[in-house]
């Protein structure tokens, strides 16, 4: 489990992310296949990406808390170069990157990639639920379109 | 009205630019401030003592203030910092720094130098690869740069627009660049080579995104009373303002009709004697074509979603570029998209050079009063109004 991995460790997992102690939960939830959003334990709501304080009321008692991975997708783009990643060949088809909207919270947003689609399904408004790849061997979250959708 | 008792005190006296190239053949950055700061100190009519304010925007890869000030052997200064881009930021630091007293002349200036991440040729000089990004962020972020294509893809989803509403800020900006002898693209465009130009992050293609130059820019401040005491028409800050909103982490933004932009329109509107109908000259930044379209109609030259018919409305097809109502340019000297990456220096000093009446075939006639809305949508929005008195 991730509670047994060092922040140097974890560090270690994530070699493409600049983590620092207000995202290691979020990071540490990866490792599990967890989507953790720093929730106010005061005010309830969610916030990304985590803060050390709960941009609503102060709070800084705050929970990583899962969220379902559901939503719609609100911004799409498709970058034809960009940073290299594995499984990623710009070459070969531009690569999706859309921010999605949570249906935890309006306006509370996570962003990464479309898998599972064709090009053209891929656009705002899609239902989309969240799945997990591999990549640097370590869980890499990413949307698919939700089925029948 | 808001409280805004720097109006019209503080002045621009001197200009220096490099002009802006693909490669500027081995010098440095330092070299390049270094010959701007010395155009904009001599334009001025100053010597290196007069300077006791030193701003420099902390363009990645330029030099620091204190590293400017032993280059130039100013005998010391008793202000300076190096604000983050965009350039009104420096700007503003600038002239609250006179207008306190903690200084009462300034150099301000702007390197700009090709990094080796977003040149091909720069990343050939030993030198340049030395400049490193740190942590090479995964392709799935809509950071920084990124952000404009993914909000771009809003702005098309909600407003129907079509990829020519795009294409106009790019024709227009090239358009400019062929009568500024300091822009670096000054081949002609036309739709249909905007149109086929690759894709980068699409929506938005190559033509969509300003291009990388080695160059710089450089301004002397000071009192306008001082200004006075040399001409009896300085060009002056009349208002300027830097405008953000709380939620202004690229893909958590509320939306396209609230950010950064509406901010500082509120906020020069409520600080300006001068709006819309009183300016002569409109540089609305061109970072990415998509943020000019936000500030065309975020200054209310046009409702949201109209900025495409905008242009196309207001086009003039013998000049081959806008001309609102027939008399207001957009950015005359080619913006960012074609005079060079300038991060807004250069509108400014395209603004304080057809103020004073020396922008030569670009010069609006009579020109006194510009509008400059510069910077994107989430971290760096900020607009001033120039005028000459």
């Amino acid at each position: 489990m991730s509670e047994d991995v060092d922040d140097a460790a974890l560090i270690e997992r994530f070699p493409y992310v600049r983590i620092d102690h207000d995202s290691k939960h979020f990071y540490r939830g990866w490792l599990d296949e967890r989507l953790l959003f720093n929730r106010c334990d005061a005010c309830e709501r969610f916030h990304h990406p985590p803060k050390p304080v709960c941009p609503s009321c102060w709070c800084a008692s705050l929970t990583p808390t899962e969220v379902s991975g559901r939503g719609v997708i609100h911004l799409a783009m498709f970058l034809h170069q960009g940073p290299p990643a594995p499984g990623v060949d710009y070459a070969m088809a531009a690569h999706p990157v859309v921010a999605v909207e949570l249906e935890e919270q309006e306006g509370l947003r996570f962003t990464s990639t479309v898998i599972g689609c064709p090009r053209e399904a891929i656009r705002i408004g899609l239902p989309v639920e969240l799945g997990w790849v591999e990549r640097f061997g370590a869980p890499f979250p990413v949307f698919r379109p939700v089925e029948g959708s | 009205m808001a409280r805004n008792p720097i109006r019209d005190e503080i002045a621009i006296v001197g200009l220096g630019s490099t002009g802006f190239y693909r490669d500027s053949g081995g010098r440095s950055a330092k070299a390049l401030a270094c010959d701007a700061s010395i155009r904009a100190i001599r334009d001025a009519g100053f010597e290196p003592g007069d300077i006791d304010g030193i701003v420099g925007a902390a363009e990645p890869g330029g030099p620091n203030p204190n590293e400017m000030s032993a280059a130039l052997g100013l005998p010391q200064v008793t202000h300076f910092s190096s604000p983050m881009p965009v350039a009104v930021f420096a700007l503003v630091d600038a002239m609250n720094a006179i207008f306190s007293g903690s200084c009462s002349t300034v150099l301000l200036y702007f390197a700009y130098t090709r990094l080796p991440w977003n040149s091909r040729s720069a990343a050939e000089d030993p030198f340049r690869r030395h400049h490193t990004l740190g942590v090479m962020p995964a392709p799935e972020s809509v950071n920084a740069a990124a952000a404009y294509a993914a909000w771009a893809s809003r702005y098309i989803h909600e407003y129907d627009a079509r990829r020519e509403d795009f294409g106009r800020v790019a024709l227009n900006a090239r358009a400019g660049a062929a009568r500024n002898p300091l822009a670096v693209m000054k081949t002609p465009l036309s739709m249909e080579g905007y149109l086929q130009a690759r894709m980068i992050r699409e929506p938005l293609c190559l033509l969509d995104m300003d291009i990388p130059v080695d160059g710089a820019d450089a301004f002397v401040l000071t009192r306008t009373e001082c200004a006075r005491e040399k001409t009896r028409n300085p060009v002056v800050v009349h208002a300027a303002t830097t405008g953000l909103v709380g939620t202004n982490d690229e893909d958590q933004l509320p939306s396209l009709r609230r950010h950064g932009q509406h901010v500082v329109v509120e906020s020069l509107r409520a600080k300006s004697d001068l709006w819309l109908e009183d300016m002569d000259i409109f540089f609305p930044y061109d970072g990415f074509s998509i943020i000019t379209l936000g500030w065309i109609e975020n200054f209310g030259w046009c409702p949201p979603g109209g900025a495409g018919r905008f242009l196309e409305e207001h086009w003039d097809p013998e000049a081959g570029c806008v001309m609102i109502d027939g008399r207001i340019p957009l950015n005359p000297h080619g913006g960012s998209l074609s005079e060079g990456a300038t991060r807004g220096s250069g509108h400014i000093r395209e603004a304080v050079m057809q103020l004073r009446g020396d922008a030569g075939e670009r010069q609006v006639a009579g020109a006194r009063n510009a509008l400059i809305g510069c910077g994107g949508f989430f971290f760096n929005s900020q607009g001033a109004i120039l005028r000459r008195l």
